[in-house]
């Protein structure tokens, strides 16, 4: 098990390095040009996105896209369908994903979460009737998110600059050469790719119905970022390398319980009756908020996975 | 003499149970801090507030609860040591009032998750609670992780990570890019941020 405090805490004394450094660099060594009026910083933030104007401009327009386009029909799907029925079809399109997650687990050497993955995509082929109930996540064996770009970052491949791709959505040249190759790793794509004329098609249906879930199960949260947002292009950026950079952090499950901590009783400092007990509607209050731009994050990789044409 | 010696006891038994009882003796322990906040939240959500009360009832919570200085300063990242001292005290008002605009508005669309804390363990400089919100509907729970830092002798909340996403670090990422777009001006945040805080009836 990682030690998850070494990645999470660093970065306020990374940052702060960096500003510090930045500040040293740009500041001058012993004669100072002039200084700077107060309220006027000298030093850049650095995003690492040297094409921001482009990918600005281009976000702009998915942004046209996504109004007049994926979120009307994204609102047609979630009024049209029951939510048992959409939650059904997620079932079956992770499914779908399960042989490319197990790919990626073992080439990242996460042996426990490849046998979680068999386990899963077995169980829910055939108990879960093809994957439309996902019986294995039931039974305490969740579906977890994984991809090529993610196991690429494991093997310490940088991101490289932000990129806005048009329709797709954020991404980076590790991210979205990922996805291309993945699509022509898919064995479903190579299942019917051998047969143009019938089931070409079938990719794009898989493609499009993905995207459009995932942008209905995210309406109400991306619109609500987007309204209180200062600057929705740099928030987006933003959460997307975050998520991006948690997953190949590994991320994904809690921190196991400090010795002391029990799950009944919780600390025996607690009030209220311990902790663990789960609070009635609790700081999910706090944090229902905050889940909703985590799901922004997934929302952008979604969307991209689910435009994915080149399938 | 037995009687007032009972009375003494049961005074005694009396002021033990509301010290303890006190939120100030939970915020002692980092994960009841937590736990707390959901009680609290509760009250704030309730479905007979008044939605204009909302923002001001979640910007008090936020006060109390979280590090406001703190974060203030962190979000602001480089800039704080730009600011002038009166710039820096407005933004750590209008950060607060943003924040409880901000995230009073997402809450509305609260249905019914109920949060778990799963773990908690020391941080570098406080400690790290993990909590689950666990939702109605089956979909698997998301993972949300507290940090507190010890201030004044009680724990308060400095980041909130979602699914491995900071809060803290993505409003210092975009308001970094707010002022650099503005010529690298602490002045056009405050703008910003004085007219999206404007309407919201919190003074």
């Amino acid at each position: 098990m990682r030690d998850r405090s070494m990645n999470l805490r660093p970065l306020r004394p990374a940052l702060s390095d960096v500003v510090i450094v930045l500040a040293l660099l740009t500041s001058g060594c012993a004669t100072r040009p002039q200084s700077p009026a107060p309220g006027v910083a000298a030093a850049e933030e650095d995003f690492n996105d040297p094409f921001e104007d482009a990918n600005r401009k281009i976000f702009d327009f998915n942004q046209v896209v996504d109004r007049h386009v994926l979120a009307p029909a994204a609102k047609a799907y979630r009024a049209a369908l029951p939510e048992p029925v959409r939650n059904s079809l997620r079932d079956f399109l992770n499914n779908l994903q399960e042989p490319l997650i197990f790919a990626n687990d073992t080439l990242q050497g996460d042996f426990g979460r490849a046998k979680d993955t068999v386990v899963r995509f077995v169980l829910n082929s055939t108990i879960g009737m093809g994957g439309i109930v996902d019986v294995a996540g039931r039974w305490g064996i969740p579906y977890h998110e994984q991809d090529l770009g993610v196991t690429l970052g494991v093997w310490g491949v940088p991101t490289g600059p932000y990129l806005v791709l048009p329709v797709l959505g954020p991404s980076d040249p590790r991210d979205f050469g990922a996805e291309v190759a993945e699509s022509f790793g898919d064995p479903w794509n190579r299942l019917v790719t051998g047969n143009p004329f019938t089931l070409y098609w079938i990719p794009f249906v898989r493609g499009g119905v993905d995207g459009i879930d995932r942008r209905a199960r995210y309406l109400d949260a991306l619109a609500d970022i987007e309204r209180t947002s200062l600057d929705y292009y740099a928030t987006i950026r933003s959460l997307y390398r975050q998520r991006r950079a948690a997953l190949i952090r590994h991320e994904n499950k809690n921190l196991p319980p400090p010795s002391g901590f029990t799950q009944n009783g919780g600390p025996a400092t607690a009030a209220n009756g311990g902790p663990a007990a789960p609070t009635n509607g609790g700081p999910a209050a706090a944090s229902s908020g905050a889940a909703n731009s985590a799901a922004a994050a997934r929302v952008v990789s979604a969307v991209q996975n689910g435009f994915e044409v080149s399938r | 003499v037995t009687i007032r010696r009972a009375f003494l006891m049961a005074a005694c038994l009396v002021l033990a149970v509301v010290v303890t009882a006190r939120p100030a003796a939970a915020a002692a322990d980092p994960a009841a801090v937590i736990t707390n906040l959901g009680n609290q939240a509760l009250e704030v959500l309730g479905r007979n507030v008044n939605p204009n009360d909302r923002a001001a009832r979640f910007r008090q919570l936020f006060s109390e609860d979280f590090d406001v200085p703190g974060i203030a300063r962190f979000v602001l990242g480089r800039y704080w040591n730009v600011a002038t001292e009166p710039q820096q005290q407005e933004f750590v008002r209008l950060f607060a009032d943003y924040i409880a605009v901000a995230y009073s508005n997402r809450l509305a669309e609260y249905s019914g998750e109920t949060l778990r804390v799963t773990g908690s363990r020391p941080a570098p400089d406080g400690s790290l609670v993990s909590s689950e919100i666990v939702r109605p509907n089956g979909a698997p729970p998301a993972r949300v992780d507290w940090l507190l830092n010890q201030r004044d002798g009680a724990y308060k909340i400095t980041d909130v990570i979602v699914e491995g996403v900071s809060m803290a670090v993505t409003q210092r990422s975009e308001f970094a890019s707010v002022i650099q777009r503005n010529g690298g001006q602490v002045q056009s945040l405050i703008a910003a941020l004085r007219q999206k805080t404007a309407r919201a009836g919190l003074r």
